[in-house]
């Protein structure tokens, strides 16, 4: 009986067991597949910076460590990072001269601290800026990106946080900032390296504070307290040349410019009053002698509040005012020098917040075999253009000053809207 | 109270044809009992040969009939038993007759293939059948499981408890051309479209058989069942009596991580009584309970309107990832110019930095699997009665309701958590031997139901609302993009710093807001209060004894849908549902034309639907028998189905574009008769849709089939058809560009599409009463034109291999029954998700040993005994094995 049972049984098994064997062919089920990773093959931007052109910025990099309070990540770790992604603008070891420096070695002679916020400056995160690439074609001026310089953390009042910019720009050539950049697009596995000619050094003030403190523009400061004479704290321009987030281009006529301009109105305004010519002549020019002139009641009908604001921010270059609605939105750019068109181009200012349809002014730069030998920017009622001071062994720290905020040029004519 | 008016009228007009009863001389009296083991057998019928006398045995064997005279030839047949006759020349002694059990092939009698009982070997049409012994010997683990191992049938699973069957394509969770029908009722629920059949429906003890009629049957059973029909009946209390009841029991979800090894139980309790000659009643139950299988498709899904195809991508290498069974991560915009450019505006220290970004950076919400959003208790609760009465011998009046509530998950345009669901179903009918009228209602109430997608995109918004989440995202992504990580690891970061404080899985806050969403009606919420009912009035006498020359029938029905989802499904508004109603009639004439050898049937139906025009389907069929048991037959006929409630009047914004029926004030209330919408597609837009009457869908088919039993041991069927289309409904995506708004609408596609296919069995009786059986079968569907999805779903090949037996073994008390199914792959169309479904084979084997004593049966039984995960739909729950062991009282 149990072996009758037990044969049935075996047969059953063999059956199911055959049968089972049909079903174990079953493919497993498809499942999720990951998107690939980008590629991470090929050299680090470490290990391109064992190049020769880079002994000095290599031993920088090693030395550089971040304030142990920041919670940053060493450059150096960064840049071994495979999985990273950064633009790096590479002084090359003849850079380093400008600070005395011609051997590696000699980077010991400065604070870990000091170099690491020297050298986050170059770096651009999350991003691969080539200058080859078409879509890197530039408009006027330049590429305004963040760097690995923290102004300010993200937080609740700012979350996107503020990084110092770096300005990239494939207009005349190949520059950051107003630095040549002497070969581009050199790639790595984790970003790019373009080695720059010179150091690309971060500011470390304000324009206002630039303004505030030169003896040539001490006519600019007064007509800046005059605009912002009465206006609320946080929408003086004072205030807005103090702040980091900001982005300026200010043309900043010496004082001998805006002597002559006040002299000029003065003389004007007087003999409209029925002063003789001559005398009204010699009054205006010592009443335009000092930059207390702004604020000298005799003049007060002639330079008036709105007047001095009108003159001061058309010396403020601007994108295209954002009309929305009745709210005017104007955006300020930094144009260095290198970065000026080479014919005569309208740019706008930021009188075009008040003024939309104004023309706002023409810039235009001239290139020798060493970058801009001359530049100059013309007011719509300026008979001619003023020109920015350039650099030279006269002009001392005149063009493409670089501020935190913004760029300074000084220029020899105060620029006229109307 | 004026449902029940309506059935009382029909009551009442149908007892005027009351028939008188007839004289009775001879009584007989007598037992069955089981040759093998002496048991006596219960439920056997027993007919005069040439009349329509008849009785059945009782519990204990015994029946009692009385005959006009002697002698008379007493048939005695019982399904799992060998035919007998005995003819019986004296009264005075009690007849005593040992029924061998066996298995006879082609045997059958079905009544499906032309609403009149027939030998399954000379249905004019192809007809499969499945009986309560081969129910009861299957290795399914439900008896609804059984349909999946006939030929040419597809079934698609939703969930453990939701399985929607086929023949012929077209094959879905919600099939709108196949009717199911559980005692005369066709349980296609008013609202939601589908058929409820395997949640509410026939308890597992109650099915006395199922009759499958693949191919276009509205001819004899109305719109509908183009492509088949399935009809479930119940057992007459007055044949089957006394209390029985079935505990199984399993383990399921074996090998699945996410949800782990869990138990699976199915209760079921059927009691009935013949109270009298007259009178008799049955009560059943069924609760089976369960965790669910999972939808763990996480494969990332590239979704356009109700189109889309499957990519690579996960959640982690794909900001725009949009798993397929992972919901509310529908919920995309352009990061670039939704939140970064706006970022830009207000930061312009960083507007060049956006400027070099992609201009189009799609990121889509983080979402949650279906295992974390949908309750993964399963839980099925069938209730039904009946009473049945005999008016006269020959009419009897049933009064019956079938009440069933559970929790499932069904896949329509998404993933449908149906929680409590309820549908009932009441009917009242009286049957004679020459007509019936039949009168019933089902209430439909989705209960807390709730779309899973929709549910989860609004959880997301109540958690955090998206203009929150996408500007905190476009922060931290910016941020750690700037600090120089790689695109991809930025988008995480960005994720994780926008979810931070996300309600997890599990939790109580989880609970409750997921709860508070899903409990408030679309649009603000995931519900949908939906109460839809079925009224139908139907029909038939058979006229053959006033007709003489023929048999002929005829029948007609009335139906009324009463939609009501106060403006959740339908466009109705609450207090206001929308009626439609729909009436049609048939007549069917048989003749045999040379005896024994061809008979023919031609039959016609007309139906009108109140908001399309009317519609004839006619159906001629013929059978050839030129030798005995082998039988040619042959078919012509037309099919239709009028649009489905849901295409007629649906009116959701499934969250990836609004689903619109085609009912012309539809268009109207969204402009798009003078305002239409271009064809969309992923390929872009194409041409403008302009409004146009959606028709009827049709189908003609001719079909042929051979059915031979061979030395009473060989049964073969196989058949061919060829079905085309016409005016085939479908959707398309169109996209109102003024407006920005997306459409599903309902369209008849232009061209006629074609369907064809074949089948084939093989059924032999070994020596020992094993049988061996094997179906192939292939459907194929050609001149689909571009742009539109026919929805076909079926594999182009399929098949089915047994061995079974009923009984061997000493007292041929063991039996078993292994089962190798195996369907091809191909791809598969749905409005939730698209994509490529691989084959599959599938292995059932159950063995049991019979207890003839106590008329009880132990089963130890397997679905899917290797384990292998397969899924019969893309989007679909992946099935695994389950592993019973069940114990059935009075069975036998």
């Amino acid at each position: 009986m149990k072996l009758y049972i037990n044969k049935w049984l075996k047969s059953a098994a063999y059956v199911a067991g055959a049968i089972s064997l049909l079903a174990s062919c079953n493919k497993d089920l498809p499942t999720a597949e990951p998107n690939p990773s980008p590629s991470t093959e090929g050299s680090t931007l470490t290990e391109l910076l064992n190049g020769a052109d880079f002994t000095i910025l290599k031993a920088a990099v090693a030395r550089a460590v971040p304030a142990a309070t920041s919670g940053y990540t060493p450059l150096n770790t960064l840049f071994s990072d495979r999985t990273g992604e950064f633009t790096l603008f590479a002084p090359v070891n003849t850079a380093f001269a400008a600070l005395g420096v011609t051997t590696p070695a000699q980077v010991a002679g400065f604070r870990p601290g000091q170099l690491d916020t020297l050298l986050r400056y170059h770096v651009v995160g999350g991003q691969r800026f080539l200058y080859t690439s078409t879509s890197t074609a530039t408009t006027f001026p330049n590429f305004q990106f963040p760097t690995q310089l923290v102004l300010a953390p993200p937080s609740a009042t700012l979350p996107p946080g503020l990084r110092m910019s770096i300005f990239p720009s494939k207009r005349n050539g190949t520059w950051v900032n107003n630095i040549p950049v002497t070969q581009p697009d050199q790639i790595a596995a984790n970003g790019v390296i373009h080695k720059a000619a010179a150091i690309v050094a971060p500011p470390s003030q304000f324009l206002w504070n630039r303004i505030d403190t030169d003896p040539d523009l001490t006519y600019l400061k007064a007509a800046i307290k005059k605009a912002d004479d009465g206006v609320a704290a946080t929408d003086k321009l004072e205030t807005a040349l103090q702040n980091p987030a900001a982005n300026f281009t200010l043309f900043a006529p010496t004082n001998v410019a805006f002597q002559t301009i006040l002299t000029g109105l003065i003389t004007q305004a007087l003999v409209a009053q029925g002063i003789p010519a001559t005398t009204a002549a010699t009054q205006a020019a010592t009443l335009a002698s000092s930059p207390d002139v702004f604020t000298n009641a005799q003049v007060a009908s002639v330079l008036t509040r709105q007047t001095v604001q009108g003159i001061v921010v058309y010396h403020l270059l601007a994108f295209d005012p954002i009309v929305s609605g009745t709210t005017v939105t104007v955006n300020g750019l930094r144009a260095f020098t290198p970065n000026f068109p080479t014919t005569s181009t309208s740019v706008k200012t930021f009188l075009n917040k008040a003024v939309v349809a104004h023309p706002g002014v023409t810039v235009q730069a001239t290139f020798g075999t060493l970058g801009v030998t001359a530049a100059s920017v013309k007011g719509v009622a300026n008979p001619t253009a003023s020109n920015v001071l350039i650099n030279s062994a006269t002009n001392i720290n005149t063009s493409d000053q670089h501020y935190i905020n913004g760029v300074l040029h000084k220029i020899d004519q105060v620029l006229r809207p109307q | 109270m004026r449902k029940s008016a309506r059935f009382l009228t029909c009551l009442l007009a149908t007892m005027l044809f009351t028939v008188t009863a007839f004289s009775q001389s001879v009584t007989l009296t007598g037992t069955v009992r089981n040759k093998i083991n002496a048991e006596t057998v219960p439920a056997v019928s027993v007919t005069v040969k040439g009349s329509t006398l008849g009785a059945f045995t009782d519990e204990n064997g015994s029946f009692r009939l009385t005959v006009p005279q002697l002698p008379v030839t007493l048939v005695f047949t019982s399904v799992g038993y060998e035919i007998q006759e005995l003819t019986v020349t004296d009264a005075s002694t009690p007849i005593q007759i040992d029924f061998v059990p066996g298995t006879a092939l082609g045997q059958e009698v079905v009544v499906a293939a032309s609403r009149t009982p027939q030998r399954i070997l000379e249905s004019p049409v192809t007809i499969e059948r499945v009986s309560s012994v081969a129910i009861r010997n299957a290795p399914a683990s439900n008896y609804y499981d059984v349909v999946a191992n006939l030929k040419g049938v597809d079934v698609v699973a939703s969930s453990l408890t939701f399985k929607t069957p086929t023949t012929r394509g077209f094959s879905g969770s919600g099939n709108l051309r196949f009717n199911q029908i559980v005692d005369g009722m066709d349980n296609q629920a008013p609202g939601l479209n589908f058929s409820v059949g395997s949640i509410i429906g026939l308890t597992e003890l109650d099915v006395d058989n199922m009759e499958l009629l693949p191919g276009a049957s509205s001819a004899l059973f109305g719109p509908g069942g183009m492509n088949g029909t399935l009809l479930i009946n119940s057992k007459n209390p007055f044949r089957y009596q006394g209390l029985s009841f079935q505990v199984k029991t399993g383990i399921m979800n074996l090998g699945n991580r996410e949800r782990g090894t869990s138990p699976y139980h199915n209760w079921s309790l059927r009691w009935a009584k013949k109270v009298s000659e007259r009178f008799a009643f049955k009560i059943g139950t069924e609760l089976i309970q369960a965790k669910d299988w999972l939808a763990d498709d996480y494969r990332n899904y590239r979704r356009f309107g109700t189109s889309g195809f499957i990519t690579s991508g996960t959640r982690d290498t794909d900001p725009n990832y949009d798993g397929v069974n992972v919901y509310g991560d529908e919920t995309t915009i352009n990061l670039r110019t939704s939140v970064l450019d706006l970022i830009a505006a207000q930061a312009p220290f960083l507007g060049s930095y956006i400027s070099t970004l992609p201009g189009n950076i799609p990121v889509s919400r983080t979402g949650y699997t279906e295992n974390e959003v949908a309750d993964p208790n399963t839980i099925n609760f069938k209730l039904n009665g009946a009473l049945h009465y005999k008016l006269t011998n020959k009419i009897e009046a049933v009064l019956a309701g079938n009440w069933g509530t559970g929790n499932t998950v069904y896949t329509g345009s998404q993933r449908y958590s149906l929680k409590n669901l309820k549908v009932g179903q009441y009917k009242l009918e009286l049957n004679s031997d020459k007509w019936f009228v039949r009168g019933y209602t089902t209430q439909e109430n989705a209960g807390e139901s709730h779309n899973l997608t929709i549910t989860s995109q609004l959880f997301n918004e109540a958690w955090k609302p998206s203009a929150q989440w996408y500007r905190e995202y476009a922060f931290a992504y910016l941020n750690a993009k700037q600090s120089g990580r790689p695109d991809m690891e930025a988008h995480n970061i960005a994720r994780s710093a926008a979810d931070v404080g996300r309600p997890k899985p599990g939790t109580q806050e989880f609970k409750t807001l997921f709860d508070q969403v899903r409990s408030k009606p679309i649009p603000t919420g995931g519900l949908f209060t939906d109460r839809s009912d079925l009224y139908m009035v139907e029909g038939q006498y058979n006229l053959t004894s006033l007709a003489q020359f023929a048999e002929v029938l005829v029948g007609g029905n009335w139906k009324q849908y009463v939609l009501n989802s106060e403006g959740t499904l339908f466009a109705d508004t609450k207090g206001n549902p929308i009626k439609i109603n729909e009436y049609g009639g048939y007549v069917q004439i048989g003749r045999e034309i040379i005896k024994d050898l061809l008979k023919l049937t031609a039959s016609g139906r007309y139906d009108k639907n109140e908001n399309f025009e009317g519609r004839f389907t006619p159906r001629v069929t013929a059978v050839v028998s030129p030798v005995k048991d082998h039988n040619i037959r042959l078919s012509y006929q037309t099919a239709y189905r009028f649009p489905s409630t849901q295409q007629q009047w649906i009116d959701l914004n499934a969250g990836t574009g609004r689903l619109l029926g085609a009912n012309r004030t539809l268009w109207e209330k969204y402009n798009l008769i003078n305002d239409p919408g271009n064809a969309a597609s992923s390929s872009g837009l194409g041409e403008k849709i302009p409004y146009r009457e959606v028709k009827p869908e049709s189908v003609t088919t001719f079909e042929g089939g051979y059915k031979a039993l061979i030395g009473r041991k060989l049964l073969i069927d196989a058949y061919g058809y060829y079905g085309t289309y016409q005016d085939f409904i479908t959707r398309r995506d169109v996209l109102q560009t003024s407006t920005g708004a997306g459409f599903s609408i309902v369209v008849n596609s232009p061209e006629k599409v074609k369907t064809y296919g074949w089948g084939a069995s093989v059924e032999y009786l070994l020596p020992k009463n094993f049988v061996v059986s094997g179906s192939l079968s292939s459907d194929k569907i050609e001149d689909v034109p571009t742009g539109f999805r026919a929805f076909f779903n079926s594999p182009e090949l399929r098949s089915v291999l047994s061995l079974a037996n009923t009984g061997f073994g000493p007292e041929r008390k063991l039996g078993f029954n292994v089962a190798w199914r195996w369907q091809d792959g191909f791809f598969y169309e749905n409005d939730f998700t698209q994509g490529d479904l691989p084959a599959f084979n599938v292995v059932d084997a159950a063995v049991s040993l019979k207890q003839p004593k106590i008329k009880s049966l132990i089963k130890l039984g397997a679905t899917n005994i290797g384990n292998q995960y397969y899924r019969t739909a893309v989007g679909n729950p992946s099935i695994g094995g389950v592993y019973y062991i069940s114990f059935a009282y009075n069975v036998l």
